[in-house]
């Protein structure tokens, strides 16, 4: 039995809460761009919406980590799950970058805003 | 902090202030003014309408007055008109309609520079009533919010929104929930206080002062602080052209014969038939001294040794031109040198390669050269001779039958590091436009010299005849603006700043005053007219335009880390101020006491000091930057959430796995709160690989792990009891090391989407 059992319910929907939050202002963002590139006809970057959204599904997947560890006040299934998480977003993170990342990512070409 | 940074911000503004007014206090006028008859130098601040005043070659003139003598006065209105070339002055009345200082040529206007002759008028205006004070007082008119307020300003409206409804909102449930209405308004305003940024004015004032210093040492006075970021963010660049991208003084480019031959002789006549006074120094008339410039530039003074002079003369407006008769051997040569029509006139034969032809055969020849010259916004000079004997005395009716030997081409030339400024402007971004009084023809030779391309050509007349909206039209595709008024400068700059560009404008003459009031970043020169140095927001001290570069560069910089603290501080506060919120409802006990939201702000305040000094990525600096709320509030939805989401988890761990107590709950929180907000600058600051791809500053790095050092040891300490923190489990931190390295890789993953989706 874990402690404050009472404050569990509470607990899990805020957490989940805060990572359905991000989920959609990454959703939002992610149409929003769209809609911004059609516009702008020059811009040919492609997103992928599995490949580009990998933090989302790994967020996703940490947050039932998060929510089943503690759940079962287990220390240990909580720190492995950690270390197999860093392992995938380090490995996600470098093959993300391009080969000379200089942040010019390929969205972020220049483009002179007028207001 | 607010104190530390209104003490910088003055001391600095005061300090480049005293630098203006030193140079201001360096000049001092006098006037000749006649009054009851008798002649007498005053103060020309004590010139009043209807003196008499005189003035005489060198003299600045006092006020604006009509030329009631003239003696072939020439006056400089560079500092009115931009126009390099000295103005021909007359007694005539003028018919003119609605006329611009440029034509009228029968008045002479305050802060003009007599150039040759002399002359008397009386004054009509003084002070701020004549044309260069009435320039003075639109400077008295309160400056525009540049770029860099407005999105301070925007900023602002934002943050309080943000913070007036979550604190609002915090206090509100606290109450109906049950807790202390005290404890619940404490809380509230700790949040509140957890969320405002307290530290930017001191971020963006040491910024601006390390900038300002990185400036002087390359002879830039940075008037107003706040300006260098402007200068960054910059993408429009007008520029006056005389004094500014060039020289301001007039230079002999180049002499040819009709044969297309430099032929020497030329250049040697040109010396012999002259005015100038050589001395340590050479004087008198500009064209004369430009010639003297040249050939002590180009060691062929010693060439006209083996002459004698016997006589002179003199340069008159009549005849427009002057001759010397000078002695070789026994020949005696009289050389002719003045306006090419005028002595076009007096020539019967032309020299071409070593045959002389008669003048008519080759007219067509002299006027294409000559319709080539203007059209290439040269001025030109004929020079002629004719073999002449001896008598006891020349006069202007020997100066006939001459043979026309060629021309002298004069220019008002680029300063020597103008193209490379220019080009490199280009690079960054930054498109250049020239703003000028002069014509049309100088402006694009000058913009060819230096490679600018000219999109598009606009005069005075031509805006005059334009709606506000094709103005605005008009600035995006145009290039060179020409015999313009200074009136029209403004518009020009207000157009382009309604059209959303960050404007500077960079100008030395009275004419540029009101324009480098408006632009967001005035720049003027170091050999601008006081007025024009009191109106800029940057001096440049020295000749060198390349350090416009270089400003722009540090104002891109300086720009680049108060973004970051905004984007880390807005993001993170954002986050943890809800989970605090959130925590507060559903705990039986506040998740962090009030004293202690406000020490670990101070703390993480303390560890952005060296913010300012972090380094910025090359190409961060490559383009100009703006301001962009839109930005800042995507990039606090979306950042925010990731620093809640580790603050439940923390919540979850204390609660669920340690069973924390009130006090070991607060100090666990603080301890994972402080953790990833201090330490996910290092992700958010670059968007490159943290440390591999992108090292942060020395001292950021120092001052950013020392503070999570202590922020770690804090709740062992004496100072951790008094706040109300106790010791934590051990697996604590072995869990709060994982999850904090699991946090900033998952933040890092989630950068990447970002800054793939997000443009700034």
């Amino acid at each position: 039995m874990v402690p404050y059992p009472d404050l569990m319910g509470f607990w899990a929907v805020c957490i989940s809460w805060s990572a359905l939050f991000l989920t959609t202002v990454s959703i939002y963002l992610y149409i929003d761009s769209r809609k911004n590139r059609k516009q702008d006809t020059q811009a040919t970057t492609k997103l992928r919406f599995v490949k580009d959204f990998v933090f989302v599904w790994v967020l996703l997947g940490l947050l039932g980590l998060y929510i089943v560890s503690i759940n079962r006040g287990s220390s240990i299934l909580f720190a492995s799950g950690n270390l197999v998480v860093e392992a995938l977003l380090i490995v996600y993170t470098v093959k993300n970058r391009p080969p000379k990342a200089l942040g010019t990512d390929e969205g972020d070409s220049y483009s002179p805003q007028l207001k | 902090m607010i104190c530390l940074s209104v003490i910088l911000g003055f001391y600095n503004e005061y300090k480049a202030e005293k630098t203006v007014q030193a140079l201001r206090q360096s000049v001092s006028l006098k006037a000749v003014v006649t009054r009851d008859g008798k002649p007498s130098e005053i103060d020309a601040k004590l010139v009043v309408p209807g003196d008499v005043v005189t003035v005489y070659v060198g003299d600045v003139v006092s006020a604006d007055m009509r030329i009631v003598l003239c003696r072939e006065l020439q006056i400089n209105e560079s500092v009115l008109t931009g126009e390099s070339f000295p103005v021909e002055k007359t007694l005539d009345a003028l018919n003119l309609q609605q006329p611009t200082p440029q034509q009228l040529t029968n008045y002479l206007f305050m802060g003009t520079v007599v150039q040759h002759g002399s002359g008397r008028g009386v004054v009509i205006s003084t002070g701020g009533h004549t044309e260069f004070g009435s320039i003075s007082t639109s400077l008295a008119e309160s400056r525009p919010e540049t770029e860099f307020q407005r999105g301070v300003r925007k900023y602002g409206t934002m943050l309080i929104t943000l913070t007036l409804a979550l604190v609002i909102g915090i206090f509100v449930l606290n109450t109906v929930v049950g807790h202390p209405i005290i404890g619940s308004l404490l809380f509230s305003l700790a949040v509140a206080v957890g969320l405002v940024p307290e530290l930017m004015p001191a971020i963006v004032t040491i910024s601006l002062s390390q900038g300002a210093r990185v400036m002087a040492k390359k002879k830039v006075v940075v008037k107003r602080l706040v300006s260098i970021e402007d200068f960054g963010n910059m993408d429009a660049l007008c520029t006056d052209k005389t004094g500014t991208l060039t020289s301001g003084k007039i230079v002999l480019k180049d002499y040819s014969s009709l044969s297309e031959v430099r032929e020497s002789r030329i250049l040697q006549y040109a010396l012999l038939c002259n005015s100038a006074v050589t001395g340590e120094k050479i004087t008198g008339n500009l064209m004369d001294v430009a010639i003297w410039e040249y050939a002590i530039a180009n060691s062929v003074q010693e060439e006209i040794k083996s002459y004698a002079f016997v006589d002179e003369v003199p340069f008159d407006y009549q005849r427009r031109m002057m001759s010397t008769v000078v002695r070789k051997d026994d020949d005696l040569t009289l050389i002719t040198k003045g306006a090419p029509e005028s002595v076009l006139s007096r020539c019967k034969y032309a020299e071409l390669t070593e045959k002389i032809e008669a003048i008519d055969s080759v007219q067509k020849l002299t006027d294409a050269k000559l319709t080539e010259y203007s059209g290439a916004g040269y001025r030109s000079l004929a020079i002629a001779y004719r073999k002449i004997d001896a008598k006891t005395s020349y006069s202007a009716e020997d100066e006939s039958n001459l043979t026309l030997l060629g021309f002298l081409i004069f220019t008002d030339s680029p300063k020597e590091d103008a193209q490379q400024a220019v080009a490199e402007l280009t690079r960054m971004g930054v498109d250049v436009k020239i703003l000028t009084g002069d014509n049309e023809l100088v402006a694009v030779k000058i913009c060819e010299e230096l490679k600018i391309p000219v999109k598009r050509v606009i005069r005075g007349s031509d805006l005059t005849q334009m709606s506000s909206n094709e103005i605005r039209t008009a600035v995006e595709e145009t290039t060179i603006f020409a015999r313009i008024t200074p009136e029209q400068k403004l518009d020009i700059i207000k157009s382009l700043r309604a059209n959303g560009h960050v404007v500077g404008f960079m100008g030395d003459g009275v004419n540029d005053a009101p324009a480098l009031h408006e632009a967001d970043v005035g720049i003027s020169v170091d050999s601008a007219v006081d007025v024009s140095k009191g109106a800029a927001d940057i001096v440049l001290l020295e000749k060198d335009l390349s350090v416009l570069a270089d400003g722009i560069e540090e104002g891109r910089k300086i720009f680049g880390n108060t973004i970051k603290y905004i984007l880390m501080g807005t993001s993170s506060n954002f986050g943890n101020m809800f989970s605090a919120a959130a925590a507060s409802i559903f705990l039986p006990f506040l998740p962090m006491l009030p004293m202690q939201i406000l020490f670990m702000n101070l703390l993480y305040d303390v560890s952005n000091m060296t913010l300012p000094s972090d380094n910025v990525d090359e190409e961060y600096t490559k383009w100009p930057r703006r301001w962009d709320i839109g930005f800042v509030r995507k990039f606090t939805l979306f950042f925010g959430p990731f620093s809640s989401l580790y603050d439940f988890l923390t919540y979850g761990i204390m609660l669920f796995i340690f069973g924390a107590s009130a006090s070991v709950f607060q100090s666990g929180w603080f301890v994972e709160s402080f953790w990833t907000e201090v330490l996910v600058i290092f992700v958010i600051r670059t968007r490159r690989i943290p440390f591999i791809r992108s090292r942060p500053g020395k001292w950021l790095t120092v001052l950013t792990l020392s503070a999570v050092a202590f922020g770690t040891i804090l709740p062992f300490t004496i100072l951790g009891r008094f706040l109300g923190f106790t010791s934590l489990p051990v697996n604590y931190w072995a869990l709060l090391i994982l999850m904090v390295a699991t946090y900033l890789l998952l933040v890092d993953a989630g950068k990447v989407f970002f800054y793939k989706i997000c443009k700034f």
